[in-house]
Parts: structure tokens; C-alpha cells; sequence
């Protein structure tokens, strides 16, 4: 029997004090917590009140380190190919076609004054698949190959979502693959071997944008 | 005085327009629109809002300021959507259950009195009635959630039913108390007996010592008639997925979430008639200051029982976002063993008073 | 025939007092009905499916069947190589990603035999017990949710924000962080880290105590959990549990202290084995009470941690990640506490390739979800719910 009155009796006071507490958050609603982001000094200081962020219009800071959208500096990468290897998932594809010795100044240097060696007609990254785990950006020798900190971007076709980041139009590739076969031709190839299938050349120099 | 508060009723039951009792359609019509338009605005808007900021959140804020419209473009997206009766549901049984549901916690509007001008009809059992006619809401829970031909939707029914069935009793003990003390069942006369210059003072939750407990055990146990939180177990969308409505969509759902509104706003109308003094103002005249008179009339009288109906509503949404459930066998506990022997032990408790004391 | 076969399943249901019951339900021609709860159910957490045969409102059996979510991660595994594993262990246990990567990484640091900086150990224990905060937020948070308690819900996730907010400050994702590297981690923590996780400590402490108030102490609560899915001791060793599951049957078995990886055994912490007061040990609420006190010794893990950590100018946590990852030949068993209990990793390596040649998962929520049909037994559904939500289980670490 006293069990019975202390159970109803702990039953009122507990259910009293949960509904003090939501009662007191209902008064605090007046109070909205700010959109400071986690690396501004008055991040903590700014949490007390109703939380939500209306996302569209407000929006927490990505900080600085975020990995979202991949994206590939076209100007920099020097088509090594190692970050297609290293992908988990296999999103990165990128074709190759060396350069001809006189296109070498036309293909120009990186930003690190490294020359490049190859035109990349091709550089697709399937952002639909990306599970940004950042593995290729690890790799990148001349840290061309980034996330960048957009986090949303939606597109209403998944088409959209392979972002080409390669650096000839198709024609161009064309043409700069009859190049390299005819300079392979004319030299009797010290080389054997660029990365993609050589072709034989026909020349036209139209330079990377 | 009786006679005059009657005035406007008693005038708009008389207007005839084209030998038609337009009057009466009007009275009778005052509660149907009344809550409809509580049940868009405040019942499920006021709902989400209370329960976002004790949340900390922002409920919805989209549509319109402050997303005052969302219940509006609820109900709109509700109306386009197709209406699905499932291929192995009993159809009569399934298309009917929302509609007695819904009847069913809205006849009980009838004897609510509005005012002291408008009341549906002041029958002399209008609290008997009012008690009993929920209990066609039973109906139509078992009808839907038999008629779905769902597991999780006859779980939901059977649930529902024995919740209510058995709540019934310590409710209605507590509410007999509440008639004890008034001596009458007409909803009308309740109000009139709890009349009186010093406001709040007149009511019988005041009158008597013993008349907080039938309070608190009508209030918990409307709580479980309504299927409210921590009672919900019914429409427990954790265990049954949506209980007895699990396959309903469209207008029907729609139909369902609106008596369940309905239901609430009757439970507190009818607990702040017969404990805190229905349509009366609760503020006192104090010497020249008779802010008792000044706030009694037809309109105002309207105003205090919608706002202590309000006020019900909002402690049954406080609960609700505060508690979790109890289980089914826990409810029955709480029902006939705690509920029900305290209920009778008001009850004799105010019969004593009322007899010996008063 | 007939007889017999009432007879078992009555017999089935073994209650405390249960004589007179199934006396009485011998004379009741019942029939049972099969429940499919799942794969599309609010509680089964995901993707769950459980069969059970209900008689009324009790569960005479439930069997669970999984594979709904199940995304072949051992066979990956054994397609890509060894940094490029990371990532599919981070979707395995996707509320406690860091804890994974770790469990992960020590299996492979064990078979190459690296030394791994003092300052990286440290960074990795403050991150996967920040991670470990944030899982259990969300264990206790969605428990309330089966419970019919929403507000503790979202003060939970509210709370998790945070932590999420600080592990992205820190490895630039929120959810699966591929931080932990074999090796060492991605990053060295950001400038003022330190600073802003104590003030977290300090934020969350007063929360924790509303949400013990809110939700753990409250009466209906109680009622719900206290003495529902009793587990003893020896059945839970047997089953295999391990995590909160095992402690709350009150054995006190925990990785952090048995195997003394990383530097655990530097810090000061006692395992966490509810004390039966305020519960019978082995029940719903025993688990839930000592993931509630896991999530205040992990807070006092971070703060000596954060004290202790050695402070080093221009740190880089990749230095001592090997360049080509070649394991010899050869076998490990890697494991670590996660937070749904142990965490393991059996790799084997042929010695040549860089892609390991088999790497199996112990799973904790999957060991821990097989005791379900014992758990089950003669429960009522809304005890089931209960149950299910104190296993707490991630369908992307059972299912894999």
C-alpha cells in the first residue's frame, strides 16, 4: 500500500518537474540562438533560446576545412591520374593525351611552376557518387583536386551532377591526338607511350582557355 | 435576469426567413463554424507552435507571417490528395468510421453553452448527455480501425476502446460530483449557479474543498478519453504506426485529426463549465471597480469560455510534449486502480460536504 | 496433438506469477497473429524487420531478419585498399564514425606494426569520445521517441548539433569523417579547439542534468523500462554482448579498460555498471542508465585529455602515415569500445597486395541484436518497442 502512494505521489512530482522544464522553454522562445559558426568565440554564448535556423536565408557557416562539392583546378593539375586510382569509388574519370614538345609552352606550367605534361580533355567527377571522404584530395600532388565548402548543391537532373573540369572541347582533343601521332611518327620515338591511345596528328593549336 | 440573458436566442429562434427556421440554423450552425475555425487556427497551428518552442524550435514559418496559413495550405494539400480505400478494407465500415467519429465528438457541441445567449439546445440532462454521446466515438474508432483491415489499425481500435470504455467511469464520477454540487444536469444552469459578483469565487472548484480531486480526475481522465498524450496509446505512432488511421489519407485523415480537435476543445469546455464557471468571468468587483459586471455579457461570456477552453487545450499540449506513454496494462492501472477508488472517494467526500457542511 | 501443442505454448509465456494465467489460457481457444513490425516501422530504427507472433498484445515470438541495408562492406573491402577502406567503415555505424575509423585503424596499425605519435592518440581519443556523446545523444534521444517522449528527442539532437559542429570544425564532414587515418589522423585539431570543447563541457553538463530530469527520472519512464527485457549476466555473455548492453547487465567489462589500447590507460575512468538502485541490473533501464553515465565519464575524458595533450608547434598528424601500406603476411584482430560495444576488425593480408585479402566486421549491434527473441518472449508490443530501442541498435553496422 505505501508503495502505492509513493508511486503516485513520485509520479506528480516528476511529471511536475518535466513539465517545468518544457514550460520553461516555451518561455525562453523568445530567444533565437544566432548563426555564429563553431570557430567565432561567442558560439556557446549564443545557445540559449529556440535553435532552428531557417536554412535557405540563415545558415551555419561551413567552417574553413569543410569537404563538400569537389572541385578540380583544371589551370594546375598536371593529369597524373592519381586521384582517379586512389577514389574508393571509382566517381573520377580522367583521360590523358601527352603533349607535343611545341604545345609545351602552350600547355604552360602549375601554379607550383611544375610543367605540364599532359592536356586532360577529360576530367569528370560523378559529385552524385563523391562520399567526399577526401582521399583523392590527399593525393593530388599539386593540390589542384579540393572539396570546396559549398555544401548545397542540389540540381533537379543527376546529369548535371557530373561536373567536367576538362581542359580541351572535344575537337581540340581531336586534334591535338592527330598532333602527338604525327610528332610520333616524324621522331623515330624515344618514348613509346603517353597515358591514353596516341593517335596520328594533324596540327592546330588552339592553347587550354 | 435568466430571462433576459435568452433575449438574443430566444429572437434569432424566432426568425423565420421564408418560413424556414433560418434562426435556429444559425444557433445551431454558431459552434459548427466555431470549431472549424478553432481546429485550423488554433487547434493544429497552436499545436505546432507550442510544441516547436518547447522544443526550441520554430514550428512552421513559411506560409504567411509567422506560417499562419500553414494549416490552410494543409488542408489544401490534404483536399488534392487521392482518397485510397485499400482493396481488402470493408468499405462501408472504412468510409463510415471518420464520419461517426466525427459526429460523434461533435453532438456533444449542442448542449455546450456558448454565452449566455447561445447554447444548441439547454436540455435539463444536457451533462448526461454530453458524457454519453462520446462514447459514439467508440463507434466509429472500432469502425475504422476494423474496417482498414490492418493489423496496427485493429490494435489501434481495440486499444482505443477499452481506453475509453474504461475512462468513462472515473469521469463520469467526477463529473457527478461536479453535479452533486450544482444539484442539476442542465449545462445552462450550471453557469447561472456559479453567477455571482466575486468571480472566481463562485465557482465550484472554489465552493467546496474537496472539488480540486474530481477536478484532476475528470481532467486526466478526459485526457485518456481524447486519446491524448500520455494516453495515446490508441494512435501510438512509435508502436502502432498510426494506430486506428493508419490507412487513411486525404479529407478523411483530415476528418479525423479535426474531431480529435473537436473532442479536446469539448473536454475542457465541459470541465471548466462544471468546475470553473463555463461562460461566467472570473474576475472579482472590487468595490468601484465591478470588472465583474463590465465583463459579463452574451459576447464576453463567449470569450471566457473559449479562453478557459483554450486554456485546457494548452495543459493537454503541455502535457503531451512533456510525457511519455504508459503502456497498455499501466493505463488500466491507472484507470481502475488509482482513478476510480479516489474518484468514489470525492465522491463521498462532497456528498458529506454538501449534506452536513454546507 | 491439439493439447500439446497448448500446452507448449502456453507454457511459452513464463511470467513471475504467471500459474494462474496459464491456467486460465488453456481454456481459451486463441488464435495467433502474425505481425510484421518493419521494415517500414517509426521504432525499428531503421530498416529492421521482426516478425512476430502476437496473441493479443503479447509477443509469443519475435524473429528478426535483417539485410535490408546490407551493402556488402567486407567484400569492398577486399576491392580497395587499405586507406580506401576507411570511408566504408565510417558508413558502417554512421552515428559513430570516428569510433569505427578508430577500431578500423588499430586492427591495421597492429599488423603493420606502427608506432603512432603521442599527440595523434590523444586526438583520437577526443574525437571518437565526442563522437561517442553525440551516439549516445541520439541512442537516448530516439529511445524517448519509443517511449512517446518527443521533447527529449530534439533537446538531444540539439545537443548533438554541437558535437557535430566541433567534429566538422575538425575533419570537415558531420557525419562520416574519414579523420582517423591508418597511420595518424587528417588533421591537427584547429586553433582554439581546445577553448571551445571545454566551454561544450561546460554547455553540456547542465543539459545533461535537464534531460536526466526530463526524461531518465521521470515516473512514467521509469515504469516503461524498469524490469522490461531482462538479460542476466551469463545469457549476455553468451549472446556475446558487449558495450552499454553488457554493463547494463551489470557485468563490468569494458575494451577501453580490458585491452588498454591507445592511451586509456593513461586517463582516470571507471566503468560504468549501473548500481541497481533505481534499477533492477539487466533491464531496459540499466542500459539506458549507463549510456547516460557513459556520456558524462566521456565529457570528463575529454577534459583530462584536453588537459594532458602535449602541445606541439607545426604538429603533422600525418607523419607517421606509411607511404605505401603493405602489410606482411599475416592475420590481426583489431577491436575497439564502440559505442554500442565491441567493435572488431579480422584482416588478413597476403603480403603483396596493398587491398587487404579479407576483412571481417564484428559487429556489436549485430551480436547484440540476436538476443532479441529471447528478449522478446511473452512481451507486450509496446515492451517490444522498448526493447528494441534500449539494444539501440544502427542497421548500417548489422546489416553492413
Amino acid at each position: 500500500m505505501s508503495e502505492y502512494f509513493r508511486d503516485i505521489g513520485s509520479g506528480i512530482t516528476t511529471i511536475l518537474t518535466g513539465m517545468g522544464i518544457t514550460l520553461r522553454h516555451f518561455f525562453n522562445a523568445v530567444k533565437r540562438k544566432g548563426d555564429a559558426g563553431i570557430d567565432e568565440d561567442n558560439y556557446f554564448s549564443q545557445v540559449d533560446g529556440l535553435v532552428t535556423l531557417q536554412y535557405p536565408r540563415e545558415a551555419i557557416p561551413t567552417p574553413e576545412i569543410g569537404r563538400y562539392r569537389l572541385y578540380n583546378d583544371i589551370d594546375d593539375c598536371i593529369g597524373c591520374n592519381q586521384c582517379a586510382r586512389a577514389c574508393p569509388i571509382d566517381c573520377i574519370a580522367i583521360e590523358t593525351i601527352k603533349v607535343t614538345k611545341d604545345d609545351l609552352a602552350v600547355c604552360g606550367k602549375t601554379s607550383g611552376g611544375q610543367q605540364k605534361r599532359f592536356w586532360v580533355p577529360v576530367f569528370d567527377i560523378d559529385v552524385a557518387q563523391c562520399m567526399t571522404c577526401g582521399i583523392c584530395s590527399a593525393v593530388c600532388p599539386t593540390e589542384c583536386l579540393y572539396h570546396t565548402q559549398v555544401s548545397d548543391f542540389s540540381e533537379f537532373s543527376r546529369d548535371n551532377l557530373i561536373y567536367h573540369f576538362g581542359n580541351l572541347t572535344k575537337l581540340e582533343a581531336e586534334s591535338k591526338r592527330k598532333k602527338l601521332e604525327e610528332e610520333k611518327k616524324s621522331a623515330p620515338a624515344p618514348k613509346p607511350k603517353p597515358k591514353p591511345k596516341p593517335a596520328p596528328e594533324a596540327g592546330s593549336d588552339k592553347d587550354s582557355m | 435576469m435568466n430571462a433576459s440573458l435568452n433575449t438574443w436566442s430566444d429572437a434569432l429562434s424566432e426568425l423565420y426567413l421564408f418560413g424556414l427556421p433560418i434562426g435556429l440554423v444559425i444557433i445551431a450552425a454558431v459552434p459548427l463554424v466555431f470549431i472549424a475555425l478553432y481546429a485550423l487556427t488554433y487547434g493544429v497551428y497552436g499545436e505546432r507552435k507550442i510544441s516547436a518552442f518547447m522544443q526550441d524550435r520554430l514550428g512552421p514559418m513559411e506560409v504567411g507571417k509567422w506560417g499562419i496559413l500553414q494549416t490552410l495550405a494543409d488542408i489544401l494539400k490534404l483536399l488534392q490528395k487521392e482518397d485510397i480505400v485499400n482493396k481488402s478494407a470493408d468499405k462501408f465500415l472504412f468510409v463510415i468510421g471518420p464520419g461517426v467519429l466525427f459526429v460523434g465528438s461533435f453532438l456533444a457541441f449542442a448542449v455546450l453553452p456558448f454565452g449566455p445567449a447561445f447554447i444548441g439546445a439547454d436540455l435539463n440532462v444536457g451533462l448526461f448527455y454530453a458524457i454519453g454521446i462520446v462514447a459514439l466515438e467508440v463507434v466509429g474508432i472500432l469502425a475504422a480501425g476494423w474496417g482498414s483491415n490492418n493489423k496496427w489499425a485493429l490494435y489501434g481500435a481495440i486499444r482505443s476502446v477499452a481506453q475509453i470504455v474504461s475512462y468513462e467511469i472515473p469521469a463520469a464520477i467526477a463529473i457527478l460530483c461536479g453535479a452533486m454540487m450544482a444539484g442539476t444536469l442542465s449545462m445552462q444552469q450550471f453557469n447561472l449557479l456559479q453567477q455571482g459578483e466575486y468571480g472566481f469565487i463562485h465557482f465550484f472548484l472554489f465552493q467546496n474543498p474537496i472539488a480540486w480531486l474530481p477536478f484532476i480526475i475528470y481532467f486526466i481522465a478526459s485526457l485518456a478519453e481524447t486519446n491524448r498524450a500520455p494516453f495515446d496509446i490508441p494512435e501510438a505512432e512509435s508502436e502502432l504506426v498510426a494506430g486506428y488511421f493508419t490507412e487513411y489519407t486525404g479529407m478523411k485523415f483530415a476528418v479525423i485529426f479535426l474531431a480529435e480537435y473537436g473532442s479536446m476543445f469539448m473536454v475542457s469546455a465541459i470541465i471548466s463549465i462544471v468546475f470553473l464557471g463555463g461562460w461566467n468571468s472570473p474576475l472579482p468587483n472590487i468595490g468601484p471597480l465591478a470588472l465583474n459586471d463590465w465583463t459579463t455579457g452574451p459576447v464576453w461570456g463567449a470569450f471566457w469560455i473559449v479562453m478557459k477552453g483554450f486554456f485546457f487545450i494548452f495543459i493537454q499540449m503541455w502535457l503531451r510534449w512533456t510525457l511519455p506513454r504508459l503502456r497498455v496494462d499501466q493505463l488500466m492501472h491507472l484507470c481502475w486502480k488509482v482513478l476510480t477508488p479516489f474518484a468514489f472517494v470525492a465522491f463521498v467526500l462532497i456528498a458529506v460536504w454538501e449534506i452536513y457542511v454546507k | 496433438m491439439q493439447e500439446l501443442e497448448k500446452a507448449e505454448y502456453s507454457s511459452v509465456r513464463v511470467t513471475p506469477k504467471g500459474e494462474d494465467r496459464v491456467i486460465i489460457e488453456k481454456d481459451l481457444s486463441s488464435e495467433e497473429m502474425i505481425l510484421n513490425m518493419g521494415p517500414q516501422h517509426p521504432s525499428t530504427h531503421g530498416v529492421l524487420r521482426l516478425e512476430c507472433k502476437t496473441d493479443g498484445e503479447v509477443v509469443i515470438e519475435a524473429e528478426p531478419y535483417l539485410g535490408y541495408l546490407h551493402r556488402c562492406f567486407e567484400k569492398h573491402a577486399e576491392m580497395v585498399d587499405y586507406p580506401g577502406v576507411v570511408p566504408f567503415v565510417d558508413r558502417m555505424d554512421y552515428l559513430a564514425s570516428m569510433n569505427n575509423d578508430f577500431a578500423f585503424c588499430i586492427a591495421v596499425e597492429k599488423l603493420l606494426d606502427i608506432e603512432i605519435p603521442r599527440r595523434v592518440e590523444f586526438i583520437r581519443v577526443i574525437v571518437s569520445e565526442l563522437n561517442r556523446i553525440a551516439s549516445h545523444l541520439v541512442a537516448i534521444g530516439t529511445y524517448a521517441i519509443d517511449l512517446g517522449a518527443f521533447t527529449p528527442f530534439l533537446f538531444c539532437f540539439r545537443d548533438r548539433e554541437h558535437i557535430l559542429n566541433l567534429l566538422e570544425w575538425t575533419s570537415g564532414a558531420r557525419m562520416l569523417y574519414n579523420y582517423i587515418l591508418i597511420g595518424g589522423v587528417a588533421y591537427d585539431l584547429p586553433q582554439g579547439f581546445k577553448k571551445r570543447t571545454l566551454e561544450f563541457v561546460k554547455y553540456f553538463r547542465p543539459k545533461a542534468l535537464e534531460l536526466q530530469k526530463l526524461l531518465t527520472e521521470n515516473e512514467i519512464f521509469v515504469k516503461r523500462t524498469k524490469g522490461i527485457g531482462m538479460m542476466p549476466a551469463e545469457v549476455a555473455i553468451n549472446y556475446g554482448w558487449s558495450g552499454p548492453m553488457l554493463r547494463g547487465s551489470g557485468v563490468d567489462w569494458d575494451l577501453r579498460k580490458e585491452d588498454a589500447y591507445s592511451i586509456y590507460p593513461e586517463l582516470d575512468f571507471k566503468v560504468c555498471v549501473p548500481d541497481g538502485k533505481s534499477s533492477d541490473i539487466g533491464d531496459s533501464l540499466s542500459r539506458h542508465l549507463v549510456r547516460a553515465m557513459e556520456m558524462e565519464q566521456s565529457l570528463d575524458i575529454v577534459e583530462q585529455c584536453l588537459e594532458m595533450m602535449p602541445e606541439e608547434e607545426g604538429f603533422d598528424p600525418k607523419a607517421a602515415i606509411p607511404k605505401r601500406i603493405r602489410p606482411k603476411a599475416g592475420e590481426v584482430y583489431g577491436r575497439a569500445e564502440n559505442p554500442r560495444g565491441e567493435l572488431g576488425f579480422y584482416i588478413q593480408s597476403d603480403g603483396k597486395s596493398t587491398k587487404p585479402l579479407r576483412c571481417k566486421a564484428r559487429s556489436s549491434c549485430f551480436v547484440n541484436l540476436s538476443a532479441m527473441k529471447e528478449l522478446s518472449l511473452g512481451q507486450l508490443i509496446p515492451d517490444l518497442v522498448a526493447i528494441i530501442g534500449s539494444i539501440d541498435i544502427v542497421l548500417g553496422e548489422v546489416d553492413r
